[in-house]
């Protein structure tokens, strides 16, 4: 793994263990948080007749809440810097429920904005970045494959939840529908429950204790061992690290770190990925009625939604083990970026794509490369700014984001209606791709190189300072040394006498 | 007003071939067949269009399609037009005049008491010249008379090829099926709609049931977290005795190995 330039005081998350539940808890919530948005489409005709009002209306629920997921973003930073993961995902949880019990009740369209929109958005957002940040806390050694599995949540749940929707729909209306999806939502409070609070500071700070006994012992054992200069450094170590810590808390209680703005790699990704989002979610948007406009009918086409979603189930955790490999996670963001290309490569094809058999490949490396992504989306951001910064800096770039994902698919809507044609809306979304992709290769190949500068400076600094410390540590060890020696003097001087005795 | 309307089709030997035609209003339509090319040479003995029993007299258009030409102007003109071409072997074409098909929906409308539903007809392409609403009661169908009950019942005609029906403060009652019913110039047509109304605690019971499992659940969770943290503990709590202890004789073994040495000598 690359050195980043500011490695915190993390003590050896567990890799294991309760963390594999905690990846269960963070499969069901990003699930939700991802799915439900896609999930509720089905209700649309529906309410739409219901409310009497054109399609662009009902639409504005999907962008209400997929805006505030995203905008949310920095709430959700906030709140977990403040409070840990586990409060903010269960209060997230309940705001989803509240949201969708009241808008089973709701009697005009702008009162669903405001409850299926805003207040399930602000919950899905509540559950999104902590899941994601607790996943960064507890593992490192294996956080790729726990974020790819954590991540593979989301195509499962659509999967699950576009059937089941369908079902409740058919037996209890809309409104008995968003009332049962109320208490479905709920589930992520369950989720939350699962997120055990770990601090990397509460682990050094004890084992740090259990040493300083240790050591305070050993100094009374050797007691004409003990030069003036060894206990102030052990007692100027301790020192130090609690100082350190005290910083980190205190950055920790920053509330949103914006210092993150001056970080090399935190800026490369955002500008990179805030370019790929343009055309991220525009081509899964308009992928069945290209089908259903090339002649395709309406059970094959959603067919085909189906085979990405399975495919993106299978891509997402096999993605995570490929990516921590000892081969790849060195190099991780270079296998980002070429996923991001080969995403938009997908797509500058799919016009060539003649017939139902050209379109369900497509589909499948378009499942494929999505998956890839998603898999590694956080994973990256992790990887560049380190598990402490990561809270904030999820939060600033999903609200970053958030611009974007919003304007892709009207714009590709936009392409479609002038010219007629779903191609120039596939060339757009895989141009505006393959650039991303080669803008992150270019930018984090400089990053290494600076990266790797940067710890060569750090190592030959330490390799200054170190020949003090050395000397410092040495006569301890000739004290130490003078103390056998005087020992074995006595004991020989024993021997000896004995044998005169 | 009366339009040209021209279909052709070819004929296949031993297969019973059969088009609908819907006609939103009056035309003048010609219906031809025609023998498929792998057959053209086959020697024709006879050609006869019929609708039902009667026979029509027919054109030979050329050596291989016969038609004929109606002028569709009422009810009675729309039906089954057969042609049969007799010649080696026998095929014939069936074309089915007919009014335009209203599609109803299959899924019956959900929706609870004391709120309102809609039920929803069109008929994009064809326009029809009225709608008229039946609820069934028992076996018969009433027809729907929104002047009379304003408060009950809306029927929406802004867009002359769909109807709305909104029903107001709906019961029990209200349930059951209802018929939109087109009225085109040749004819009428009807589509089928259900409406099943629930009170409202038939959604409440699986929404507390969840519920009550996701309290469970989270109890479950945070008492095995309690448990779990309580073995820590204690498993700590001996772990740093047992250091300690093990510690403290290190240094007294040396310290008496030392005294021993001193006693001896």
């Amino acid at each position: 793994m690359p050195p980043h330039s500011d490695a915190g005081p993390v003590a050896g998350p567990p890799d294991g263990g309760w963390g594999w539940v905690v990846v269960f808890g963070a499969f069901i919530s990003i699930g939700f948080a991802y799915a439900f948005p896609k999930g509720i489409a089905i209700f649309y005709k529906e309410i739409q007749d219901f409310f009497g009002t054109s399609y662009s209306e009902i639409a504005w629920v999907s962008s209400i809440m997929l805006a505030t997921t995203y905008g949310a973003g920095p709430i959700s930073s906030i709140l977990v810097n403040r409070y840990g993961s586990r409060p903010v995902v269960i209060l997230g949880g309940l705001l989803c429920g509240i949201g969708m019990v009241s808008a089973a009740f709701c009697t005009s369209i702008v009162q669903l904005y405001i409850c299926v929109g805003f207040i399930t958005g602000l919950g899905l957002a509540l559950n999104l970045q902590p899941s994601v940040i607790i996943i960064g806390r507890y593992f490192l050694k294996r956080r790729p494959i726990a974020n790819g599995l954590a991540m593979a949540g989301s195509p499962v749940m659509l999967c699950t939840l576009a059937p089941l929707n369908q079902f409740l729909f058919d037996n209890y209306g809309w409104r008995g529908s968003f009332l049962i999806l109320g208490a479905i939502l709920l589930h992520c409070c369950v989720a939350g429950a699962l997120f055990r609070p770990i601090s990397a500071d509460k682990v050094s700070v004890k084992t740090q204790s259990i040493e300083e006994g240790k050591e305070v012992l050993k100094e009374e054992v050797t007691k004409d061992a003990i030069e003036m200069n060894s206990p102030t450094n052990i007692h100027m170590e301790t020192k130090t690290e609690e100082e350190e810590e005290r910083d980190c808390c205190e950055k920790v209680n920053k509330y949103l770190d914006f210092s993150l703005f001056k970080h090399r790699g935190f800026l490369i990704y955002l500008i990179g990925n805030v370019l790929m989002f343009l055309g991220f979610f525009a081509p899964i948007v308009f992928l069945a009625p290209y089908a259903k406009h090339i002649g395709i009918d309406e059970y094959s086409a959603a067919f085909l939604l189906s085979i990405l979603a399975i495919v993106d189930m299978v891509a997402r955790p096999t993605t995570g083990i490929i990516a921590n490999s000892k081969w790849v996670r060195p190099r991780i963001q270079y296998f980002f970026s070429f996923s991001i290309a080969f995403n938009g490569t997908c797509h500058l094809l799919c016009p060539l794509a003649s017939g139902y058999t050209g379109l369900v490949i497509y589909s499948v490396f378009f499942g494929l490369a999505f998956g890839m992504v998603c898999a590694m989306l956080f994973e990256t951001l992790m990887d560049l700014v380190g598990a402490s910064r990561f809270t904030s800096a999820v939060g600033l770039v999903t609200i970053a984001e958030c611009c974007t994902i919003l304007l892709g698919p009207p714009i590709g809507g936009t392409l479609i209606d002038t010219f007629g044609d779903y191609k120039y809306m596939f060339i757009k979304c895989g141009a505006v791709m393959v650039l991303a992709g080669t803008f992150l290769f270019i930018m984090n190949y400089y990053n290494y190189r600076m990266l790797a500068k940067e710890e060569k400076k750090r190592k030959a600094k330490e390799e200054d300072t170190k020949p003090q410390m050395a000397q410092m540590k040495f006569k301890p060890v000739l004290l130490s040394g003078q103390g056998i020696t005087s020992t074995l003097l006595m004991l020989a001087l024993a021997v000896k006498s004995h044998q005169i005795f | 007003m009366l339009r040209w309307l021209s279909f052709v089709v070819p004929g296949e030997s031993d297969v019973h071939v059969e088009k609908n035609i819907f006609l939103g209003s009056a035309v003048k339509i010609e219906l031809s067949c025609r023998l498929a090319d792998k057959h053209s040479h086959m020697k024709i003995l006879q050609v006869t269009w019929k609708k039902g029993n009667e026979t029509i007299k027919h054109i030979n258009k050329t050596e291989i399609s016969w038609g004929i030409q109606l002028t569709v102007s009422e009810n009675r003109k729309l039906g089954s037009y057969t042609c049969t071409v007799t010649g080696e072997k026998e095929f014939s074409v069936v074309f089915h005049l007919q009014v335009p098909q209203i599609a109803g929906r299959e899924k019956p409308v959900v929706s609870y008491k004391g709120d309102s539903a809609i039920l929803i007809c069109e008929s994009r392409s064809y326009t029809p010249i009225a709608w008229t609403w039946y609820m069934t009661n028992g076996s018969e169908q009433i027809a729907i008379n929104d002047s009379l009950m304003l408060d009950k019942y809306v029927i929406d005609k802004a867009d002359a090829n769909v109807t709305h029906l909104k029903i107001l403060k709906l019961t029990e009652e209200d349930g059951g099926t209802y018929w939109c019913e087109a009225a085109f110039e040749l004819g009428k047509s009807k589509g089928k709609l259900k409406l099943k109304i629930l009170s409202l605690m038939v959604p409440l019971k699986p929404f507390l049931a969840i519920v009550a499992e996701v309290v469970i659940l989270i109890t479950l969770i945070f008492v095995f977290e309690l448990y779990s943290k309580k073995k820590e503990k204690r498993a700590e709590d001996e772990k740093e005795f047992d250091q300690i202890e093990q510690l403290k004789s290190e240094e007294s073994n040396g310290v008496e190995s030392n005294s021993a040495r001193h006693r001896k000598v």
